[in-house]
């Protein structure tokens, strides 16, 4: 008896185990897939019902109920339509990608694709998402000319995946690397704005002389602190060889002397003192509040800081945006820019697929992308649409640049980004010089590329 | 006859409980062994690895500095912790006036989110903005002014301050309990044998206190042990690596790289370590039953 009780109790705990592993195993089953419409009359095709969009503004941003006012209109222009935006931005991913895992991912989402970053083609690949080429191919009614035209061409690298030449994202703004720099506060000192790095180190100089600490920069979040490296590589290596060493594991670090002339020159800006007092232990929302507050000079920011700090800028706040400066000698791309384009995907198992095209074509037009740069100081990737007001003189900066790179070299989704990163934490941290940073890197992206 | 018929009685009362085991613990930790054993893609495409994962986890150093972090945590925060903890739980076991404002105020920051005591403490130790580092130099000990969450020598130590500040309520509950079923009988006739009270605390209290307190050092040491969101929200695992602990690791490994497979060892690898803790520390600590 008790031997039939024993066994009840471990099939009892046992077969549930095993059962539940058996199932485990392919994920909650796919909504039902609707056909995708044909390219020519995708638009004709529409029709109401629910479709869920991912958006990259958190709640209570002026940014989001922008973007429920374009959800608005489409609910109103398609009856029955019904637009649920969910949260999709960088704390949200994790749980979003265990949706796309589960087949029930959203009709609309974004980073799911980057043609620049090998970490993000597999979801294209699986045949997760939706080939947009052919709707993007189609002339729109509105412009006269093929939807794809509406772009810039310079962010067609992001949209398109490089072996098939397929199209799996659109960009609803385009976040560029650029200097800011307090422009009252330059003027109001006599300092010309950097164009050079030599211009960078004395325009340092001066603000220290002057009693404000030059450069603004978080130390609690690495990738930050290595934008200042990933740029300067783009100066003294080149993108290209920059990303096949640190991202792909093509050759060594230590093979071009750009890389440690680049680490040498952050080391200067580090001994010159130059970034915030205690930037080691501040948060970046405390970094660039800390900037437009005046008590520093510059920042190396994302273009997304002014639609992100807009509640913290200063009415009379005098901004300048400037490309990171390019280095006289310098072996690499003097030019070209880190950008990321934010962009739209939809799902294959979309069950309403032409809704879900009719978001990104109005989200996307000239019309919505201008008003969206004049009230949120976003930049577009759509040609023909005005610079932000907020952001005097981006049109020039992104005008000089003779092409975008993708920013970080796509190194967030690798396990390369432990390595890099954490260095150069050390070296603007003070622990290490640039030589010693280099050989860390060497050895530690040896050992992840297993090169 | 008789123990057969209440064994029969017993299963039925069992088997919720075991049901309830089996899907929500053995079936995750079943699992997790049987993820730590695949690779995946971003997309969740499996492929068997066999044991690959821990071969790895064998020779990676980001692994074995994340659990001298872990382990580092635990001890720091056991030694911020427990000291203060039996203090203010044998203060308040007294029949001080104010008792129950003073239960109030140290239970109060249990209540609060992690995220919340985790933002208000980066506001606090910000190195200029903050209030702590402006304290200590209006106190004229500038000096001790540092970058808390900055500097890799103190972020540890800040961090588990934090975690520590957030939760030592319950710990003193849990002791005051402990302290208000100690036998008053005992403690006054060490008093009328001319006991003092820290006499009284020491030679008495402390001794009887030991199984409770056997308990919660392994309450503690598995608490520590997965330590996440503190540290997430706090420094993301930084200054580089300095407070990067297991569920950092683990988070980062399998949400940023999606290698989910390689995420499942370190949990698997975490479970052991957990578990060889637990039973280590309930073999030094166990000891005989006190007879009074």
């Amino acid at each position: 008896m008790v031997e039939i009780a024993r066994k009840l109790l471990v099939g009892l705990i046992v077969v549930p185990c095993l059962a539940l592993t058996a199932c485990g195993g392919g994920g909650a089953p796919a909504p039902a897939a609707e056909k995708a419409p044909d390219a020519k009359t995708w638009q004709q095709e529409i029709k109401g019902g629910p479709i869920e969009v991912g958006v990259l503004p958190a709640v209570g941003t002026p940014s989001l109920k922008f973007l429920e006012e374009v959800a608005a209109g489409l609910e109103k222009d398609h009856a029955g339509a019904d637009v649920k935006q969910t949260f999709a931005n960088t704390k949200a991913r994790p749980a979003l990608e265990q949706r796309w895992r589960a087949g029930d991912a959203p009709d609309v989402d974004y980073t799911m694709f980057d043609g620049t970053n090998p970490a993000l083609l597999e979801w294209a690949d699986s045949g997760a998402l939706l080939d947009l080429k052919p709707y993007l191919d189609q002339v729109d009614s509105t412009t006269g000319k093929p939807w794809l035209e509406q772009f810039s061409p310079a962010v067609l690298q992001f949209m398109e995946h490089p072996a098939t030449k397929k199209i799996y994202g659109v960009p609803s703004e385009l976040s560029l690397q650029v200097l800011f720099y307090n422009a009252g506060l330059f003027e109001k000192h006599g300092i010309t704005p950097p164009a050079t790095w030599d211009e960078l180190t004395k325009a340092a100089d001066a603000l220290k002389a002057a009693g404000v600490d030059p450069i603004a920069v978080t130390g609690l979040f690495e990738p930050y602190m290595g934008m200042w490296s990933d740029n300067l590589w783009l100066r003294t290596v080149g993108y290209e060889k920059a990303y096949g060493v640190l991202t792909k594991g093509e050759g060594a670090i230590t093979d071009d002397p750009g890389f440690l002339t680049g680490l040498q020159m952050l080391q200067d800006l580090r001994d010159r003192k130059s970034f915030l007092k205690g930037f080691e232990g501040t948060d970046f929302t405390a970094a660039q509040a800390q900037f437009f507050q005046g008590k520093a000079g510059m920042i190396l920011m994302g273009s997304w800081l002014v639609s992100e700090m807009a509640d913290a800028i200063p009415a009379d706040f005098k901004l300048g945006v400037l490309p990171f400066p390019g280095v006289t000698g310098g072996t690499g791309d003097q030019s070209a820019m880190l950008a990321a384009a934010q962009l739209m995907s939809i799902s294959a198992k979309s069950g309403n697929i032409p809704l879900s095209l009719e978001w990104i074509r109005r989200v996307t037009s000239v019309e919505t992308q201008s008003r969206r740069a004049e009230r949120i100081g976003e930049v577009s990737a759509v040609k023909g649409v005005p610079s932000p007001p907020g952001l005097p003189g981006i049109s020039d900066v992104v005008g000089k640049a003779d092409r975008l790179q993708a920013a970080y070299y796509g190194l967030l989704q690798s396990k390369a980004k432990d390595v890099v990163y954490p260095e150069i934490a050390k070296l603007l941290f003070g622990k290490q010089d640039a030589k010693q940073t280099l050989e860390n890197l060497d050895k530690g992206l040896r050992r992840v590329h297993g090169n | 006859m008789h123990k057969a018929a209440q064994r029969r009685i017993i299963v039925p009362f069992l088997l919720p409980a075991l049901a309830l085991l089996g899907v929500f613990f053995l079936y995750p930790l079943v699992k997790t062994v049987d993820l730590s054993l695949h690779e995946f893609s971003r997309t969740g495409a499996t492929t068997f690895a066999g044991i690959e994962q821990y071969r790895l986890l064998a020779g990676d150093p980001d692994f074995f500095n994340s659990l001298k972090n872990t382990f580092l945590l635990t001890l720091i925060g056991s030694g911020m912790l427990f000291p203060p903890a039996v203090a203010i739980a044998w203060a308040l076991s007294q029949r001080i006036h104010g008792e129950r404002f003073f239960r109030f105020v140290v239970f109060a920051p249990v209540v609060l989110s992690v995220a919340v005591v985790s933002l208000m403490w980066k506001f606090l130790y910000h190195p200029t903005l903050g209030l702590i580092n402006p304290a200590l130099e209006s106190m004229g000990l500038g000096a001790l002014a540092k970058t808390w969450l900055g500097d890799p020598a103190t972020a540890l130590a800040a961090v588990t301050f934090v975690s520590v500040w957030h939760g030592i309520g319950i710990w003193v509950v849990l002791l005051c309990a402990g302290f208000e079923r100690l036998p008053t009988d005992v403690l006054q006739a060490a008093r009328i044998d001319g006991a003092g009270e820290w006499r009284v605390f020491r030679s008495i209290m402390l001794p009887m206190l030991r199984d409770l307190m056997r308990m919660l050092a392994i309450l503690w040491a598995v608490q520590s042990l997965q330590t996440f969101a503190f540290v997430y929200i706090l420094t993301g695992g930084g200054p580089f690596g300095s407070t990067d602990t297991v569920g950092t690791l683990m988070y980062r490994v399998a949400f940023d790289r999606a290698d989910f497979g390689y995420a499942a060892a370190i949990g698997v690898a975490l479970v052991v370590v957990m578990l060889s803790v637990a039973w280590l520390l309930n073999k030094v600590m166990k000891r005989d039953d006190l007879q009074y």
